[in-house]
């Protein structure tokens, strides 16, 4: 898993440094590559299309400007993520805006043409991400989801990693607790733990 | 299954590396010893299946369409746009730093100007004592030196029958620089008698006047 991030990191890194030579190929490779991911963990903050779209742009507008200042301090992926957190806040912020609160809101969706497993899970999800607040939505994203450590989630949010960490905990007592009631299961000894 | 002793120390052990298992960073040893766990403990074993079920649920793709050739597209013209992002910073910056240096200039200017009119007041004051040297002596001064018999009645007397008034003195040798009033010029009859009045030692012009 690691060496495999490894090499994606090593890919990247050489992305960057033909962005910073002026390459737009490069620049295109590493917008598909990460407009996925990027477009999955905005929609934890906010659910409208647009607005995502806007916010990945600001976030590879800021890259393909400072391609040669990044001193590989982090994973590029750490970074183009921290970036476009913060691109996010900031445009949600302009607007007047916050994190969606009630994540039920399904405004912006497109249809779904997704199996019935895989809408069911989506589902499944969206009610659970509905008991957590948007920051702990970011971090269960960026753990479970983009497979960050800590210390990555704390460089992504420029939060500490002890608040990182306590957000981690009680997104998953939250989900502990709601999970197998949405997922029609009694919650076994949910109680132990807490 | 596991008992209620190991549970206690072993369940919050399982709780805090499951993330990293999962995501297949935490050391082979954990894995191992979790999956061991997982094996003996039910609670622990549900829990594992459902942050799975949350891993493999986080791993779809977005649920807002959000199209990638349109979002490359805007992009790049943004990228060939004449840089509207960054000029209205630069402008507004620009225009901040000027008003900045105004300010600046203006309180500048302001300081120089209560300096000047303060070291200009001490320069030259609004009074002066008749013990301080005169700085200029003006026109049709005379200077008289009564001698040490005249009295201060006398000496009044004497500057309202001529019309007189004393503008400085006395000096070292106790003479007083008088004036005609109304009239910067001096006659040679008012110095002649001045001469001849009673204890007055000397009575001569200042500088060019007769």
């Amino acid at each position: 898993m690691t060496e495999a991030r490894d090499e994606v990191d090593s890919r990247d890194r050489l992305l960057l440094k033909r962005m910073a030579a002026g390459d737009r190929v490069a620049l295109e490779t590493l917008y598909r590559a990460y407009h996925g991911g990027l477009a999955r963990f905005l929609s934890r903050l906010t659910r409208r299309a647009d607005l995502i779209e806007e916010i990945i742009n600001d976030c590879f507008w800021i890259a393909w400007r400072k391609a040669d200042g990044f001193h590989g301090d982090s994973r590029v992926s750490t970074w183009l993520m921290g970036i476009a957190y913060r691109c996010g806040l900031k445009a949600l912020r302009q607007r007047g805006d916050q994190p969606v609160d009630d994540y039920a809101l399904r405004e912006g969706r497109g249809p779904s043409h997704d199996p019935d497993e895989d809408r069911q899970l989506r589902d499944w999800l969206g009610k659970a991400l509905e008991h957590l607040s948007a920051d702990q939505r970011v971090v269960i994203e960026l753990v479970y989801g983009v497979g960050n450590s800590l210390e990555e989630v704390a460089t992504i949010t420029q939060a500490p990693v002890g608040t990182v960490k306590a957000r981690l905990f009680h997104a998953r007592v939250k989900l502990r607790n709601v999970l197998p009631v949405l997922a029609g299961e009694l919650p076994a000894q949910r109680e132990k733990l807490s | 299954m596991i008992n209620e002793t190991n549970a206690g120390k072993d369940c919050p052990r399982a709780w805090e590396i499951m993330p990293w298992v999962l995501q297949a960073t935490a050391p082979p040893e954990q894995g191992e010893w979790l999956m061991h766990h997982l094996a003996q403990c039910e609670a622990c074993s549900t829990e594992f299946a459902q942050q799975s079920r949350l891993r493999s649920a986080l791993a779809l793709p977005a649920d807002v369409a959000v199209d990638v050739n349109a979002g490359l597209k805007h992009l790049f013209e943004r990228l060939d746009a004449p840089e509207p992002e960054t000029l209205p910073d630069r402008l507004h910056s620009g225009s901040r730093l000027t008003r900045a240096l105004a300010v600046a200039v203006l309180v500048q200017a302001i300081g120089i100007g209560v300096l000047g009119a303060r070291l200009w007041s001490e320069q030259t004051p609004q009074y002066r004592t008749l013990s301080q040297p005169a700085l200029l002596e003006p026109a049709g001064a005379i200077r008289v030196a009564p001698d040490a018999s005249m009295t201060l009645a006398n000496w009044d007397k004497l500057l309202h029958d001529f019309d007189l008034r004393v503008v400085d003195g006395p000096n070292a040798v106790g003479a007083y620089t008088v004036v005609v009033k109304g009239s910067p010029a001096t006659s040679a009859r008012l110095l002649q008698e001045l001469r001849a009045s009673r204890n007055i030692r000397l009575a001569e012009p200042v500088g060019n006047a007769p």
